[in-house]
């Protein structure tokens, strides 16, 4: 048997006295593209923040491998550069960085990491023309401090974008589907689907089942209460849409 | 009047008297012998005492041969320098600059010690005038070489109508407990464009000191950055006056502060007459046990109608032990204006950090990059590109904890 790509065992984790995720088991097979679904506040954005190393947390109990090997001690910037992405729920603003100097920084950092050259500049804008091109993201956008003034659409694109040029392992995909309308949610999944090579893994979070109609996932996870109460195939998710989460409220201890 | 108590004068305020007295500037010297050196007590100065900073002033300087090299070099720039207070024979100056020198003091004289102080013991000052557009950066590189020296000097420019020019200043010198007075006089003629950048990369040992005098006739635009990065007591006084309607300052300063080091940007702009505008904008980056200073005081005539004018400080702390000071003042008297004062102080956004980081750059990458940001507004109007570049690579200097 190959190793997954994710395995999480067990997972613990609290942010200040509180503990949020409460014994998190997940494991992605490489290729795989896997759904978790859940209520506001049941903990997936906190489970995106620990796969991507944010401080703000303390990892009370269990581990986390990336292709076999442990990342809990390993900086952010290093998960990255192992190829963990994170598609942020609220990308950030930041005025005062360009959008271009960010990418290539991105870029040639995670090069680096990995013991490759830079990237050369015309190789460097051919990238970002076709990923553009792809995500609807124009040269107006990238000429914009990073995510400064993006509609909640454009910075959803601009995430996929970023993830088509930094070509991670896995991709840890956090409702990408809020705040888009139909045509937005389309170019968005077009973009997503591209990039499912059947090497590439996927975690896709939402609270919807709507987007699992674009991205259609190998395994759907139900998430209460800090961690996964239920898995199957995608007509999980249809299920879902169908009764709500009430089903696994006394599940959850 | 004499205080009631006369101050106890210390080892600074001895060495100053007697070389007060050695030029007969008996006035000034009567001045610190009644007074001392400014204490908080003195509302410039109250966040930098300088009884209290300055325990030592030494000797005046002597003409020096040695040159430790200028602290920044601008491709294409015609360079005039200033060693130990002396006014060194420049190249042949580019078309529209005029280069000479005048007797004696240049700024206005004012109550203020340093003024009064510049004022007399000044010899020689450079004179510079400016014509056309004047395509060349004009850098006045001032030195201050080998032991350690009382260094008094002075530049006085005069911008013709409808010039443009970008001026450059900037301090250097060898590492020695140097006391730098410097004084800069700016009269922008009508419909001027001129930038004037003043960086101060003095030694570490060093004290600097610098006034800036401009005065802006109708219609001159002003863009003034001061930029301290060098001694570790580092004072500019900035004396902006819009004398003409359509005069527009964007006055603003860095101040970038280790471990140690004390920098402070006092600012005081008058909007003597109506229809004028000023937009003065300071940041503050300070590290390990520092101290930054910015005050900005604007004040606006009785008939100066119209003046619209903003005054902005904004702190980084990058660490606990780290002060950052902000004092802005009013003093209006028309009715007609729109004034304000905002400062605001903070760290580096750790969700920024984290948004970087997380796309695998490395922290005391994203680190410079958010910090980049923070000054961009500062850094990026400077439209020279050379300059622009070295102001850059003084800032990333800076970072990486010269
Ligand atoms: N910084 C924080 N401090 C304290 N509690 C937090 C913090 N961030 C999130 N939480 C709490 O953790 C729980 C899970 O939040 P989150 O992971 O964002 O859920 P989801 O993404 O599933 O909506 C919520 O109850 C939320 O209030
Ligand atoms: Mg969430």
């Amino acid at each position: 048997m190959t190793t997954p790509v994710l395995e999480i065992r067990n997972l613990h984790a609290r942010i200040e006295d509180r503990e949020i995720l409460k014994g998190v088991n997940l494991v992605i097979p490489q290729g795989e593209v896997h759904a978790i679904m859940g209520r506001n506040g049941s903990g997936k954005s906190t489970l995106s923040y620990v796969l991507a190393g944010k401080e703000d947390y303390e990892i009370t109990e269990g581990e986390i491998l990336l292709n076999g090997e442990s990342i809990l001690e390993m900086e952010p910037a290093e998960r990255a550069a192992a190829g963990i992405f994170l598609a942020f729920q609220y990308p950030i603003e930041i005025p005062g960085v360009a959008t271009m100097t960010f990418l290539k920084a991105a870029i040639n950092a995670q090069r680096k990491a990995r013991g490759e050259g830079e990237l050369s500049t015309p190789d460097f804008m051919r990238a970002v023309k076709e990923a553009g091109a792809q995500l609807n993201v124009d040269s107006a956008m990238l000429k914009r401090p990073l995510n400064v003034g993006f509609s909640g659409g454009e910075k959803k694109r601009a995430e996929i974008m970023q993830m088509a040029l930094l070509k991670p392992a896995l991709a840890v995909l956090d409702e990408t589907d809020s705040g888009l309308d139909i045509d937005a949610l389309q170019v968005v999944s077009k973009g997503v689907n591209a990039l499912r090579d059947g090497k590439r893994s996927m975690l896709v979070i939402t609270h919807y089942q709507r987007l699992l109609n674009h991205i259609v996932p190998d395994v759907v996870h139900v998430f209460s209460d800090g961690r996964i109460v239920e898995s199957g195939d995608k007509d999980l998710a249809l299920q879902l849409e169908a009764k709500g989460y009430a089903d696994y409220d006394g599940q959850a201890a | 009047m004499r205080p009631a108590f006369p101050v106890r004068l210390g080892a600074a305020e001895e060495s100053l008297i007697a070389q007060l007295k050695a030029v007969g500037a008996d006035q000034v010297a009567e001045r610190v012998t009644v007074a001392g050196l400014p204490t908080r007590r003195v509302e410039a100065y109250h966040y930098t005492d300088l009884k209290t900073l300055l325990r030592t002033i030494p000797p005046l300087a002597q003409p020096a041969n040695e040159a430790t090299g200028t602290g920044l070099r601008i491709p294409g720039a015609f360079a005039l320098s200033i060693v130990n207070g002396v006014v060194q024979n420049a190249a042949t100056a580019p078309e529209g600059v005029i280069v000479g020198k005048t007797h004696g003091g240049v700024l206005t004289n004012r109550d203020d010690l340093l003024v009064n102080v510049n004022g007399v013991l000044t010899k020689d000052a450079l004179s510079v005038t400016l014509e056309g557009q004047v395509q060349q950066v004009i850098q006045i590189d001032h030195r201050i070489e080998g032991e350690a020296a009382h260094v008094v000097d002075a530049t006085k420019i005069f911008v013709a109508d409808g010039a443009s020019v970008v001026i450059l200043e900037t301090f250097s010198g060898s590492e020695a407990a140097h006391v730098g007075n410097h004084a800069t006089y700016i009269a922008l003629g009508k419909d001027t464009n001129v930038t004037h950048v003043t960086v101060d990369l003095s030694a570490r040992a060093t004290s600097h000191f610098s006034t800036n005098e401009y005065h802006l006739a109708d219609g001159a635009q002003l863009r003034t950055l001061v930029v301290h990065a060098g001694a570790n007591l580092a004072r500019t006084h900035l004396f902006p006056k819009m004398s003409g309607a359509g005069a527009h300052a964007n006055v603003t300063g860095l101040n970038l502060v280790s471990d140690g080091q004390h920098a402070d940007i006092t600012m005081e702009t008058t909007h003597a007459v109506p229809h004028t505008s000023s937009q003065p904008l300071f940041k503050s980056i300070t590290r390990g046990r520092s101290k930054s200073v910015v005050q900005g005081k604007l004040i606006v005539a009785r008939d100066a109608q119209k003046t619209d004018a903003k005054f902005m400080h904004q702190g980084l702390m990058l660490s606990d032990d780290a002060e950052i000071l902000s004092k802005p003042e009013l003093e209006i008297y028309a009715d007609d204006v729109v004034c304000g004062h905002g400062s605001t102080c903070g760290k580096l956004d750790e969700d920024s950090l984290f948004y970087l980081l997380s796309r695998g750059i490395p922290k005391a990458e994203a680190e410079t990059m958010l910090v980049r940001g923070f000054i961009a507004e500062l850094i990026d109007p400077i439209e020279d590109e050379a300059l622009n570049e070295a102001l850059q690579g003084i800032v990333d200097t800076w970072l990486l904890g010269k």
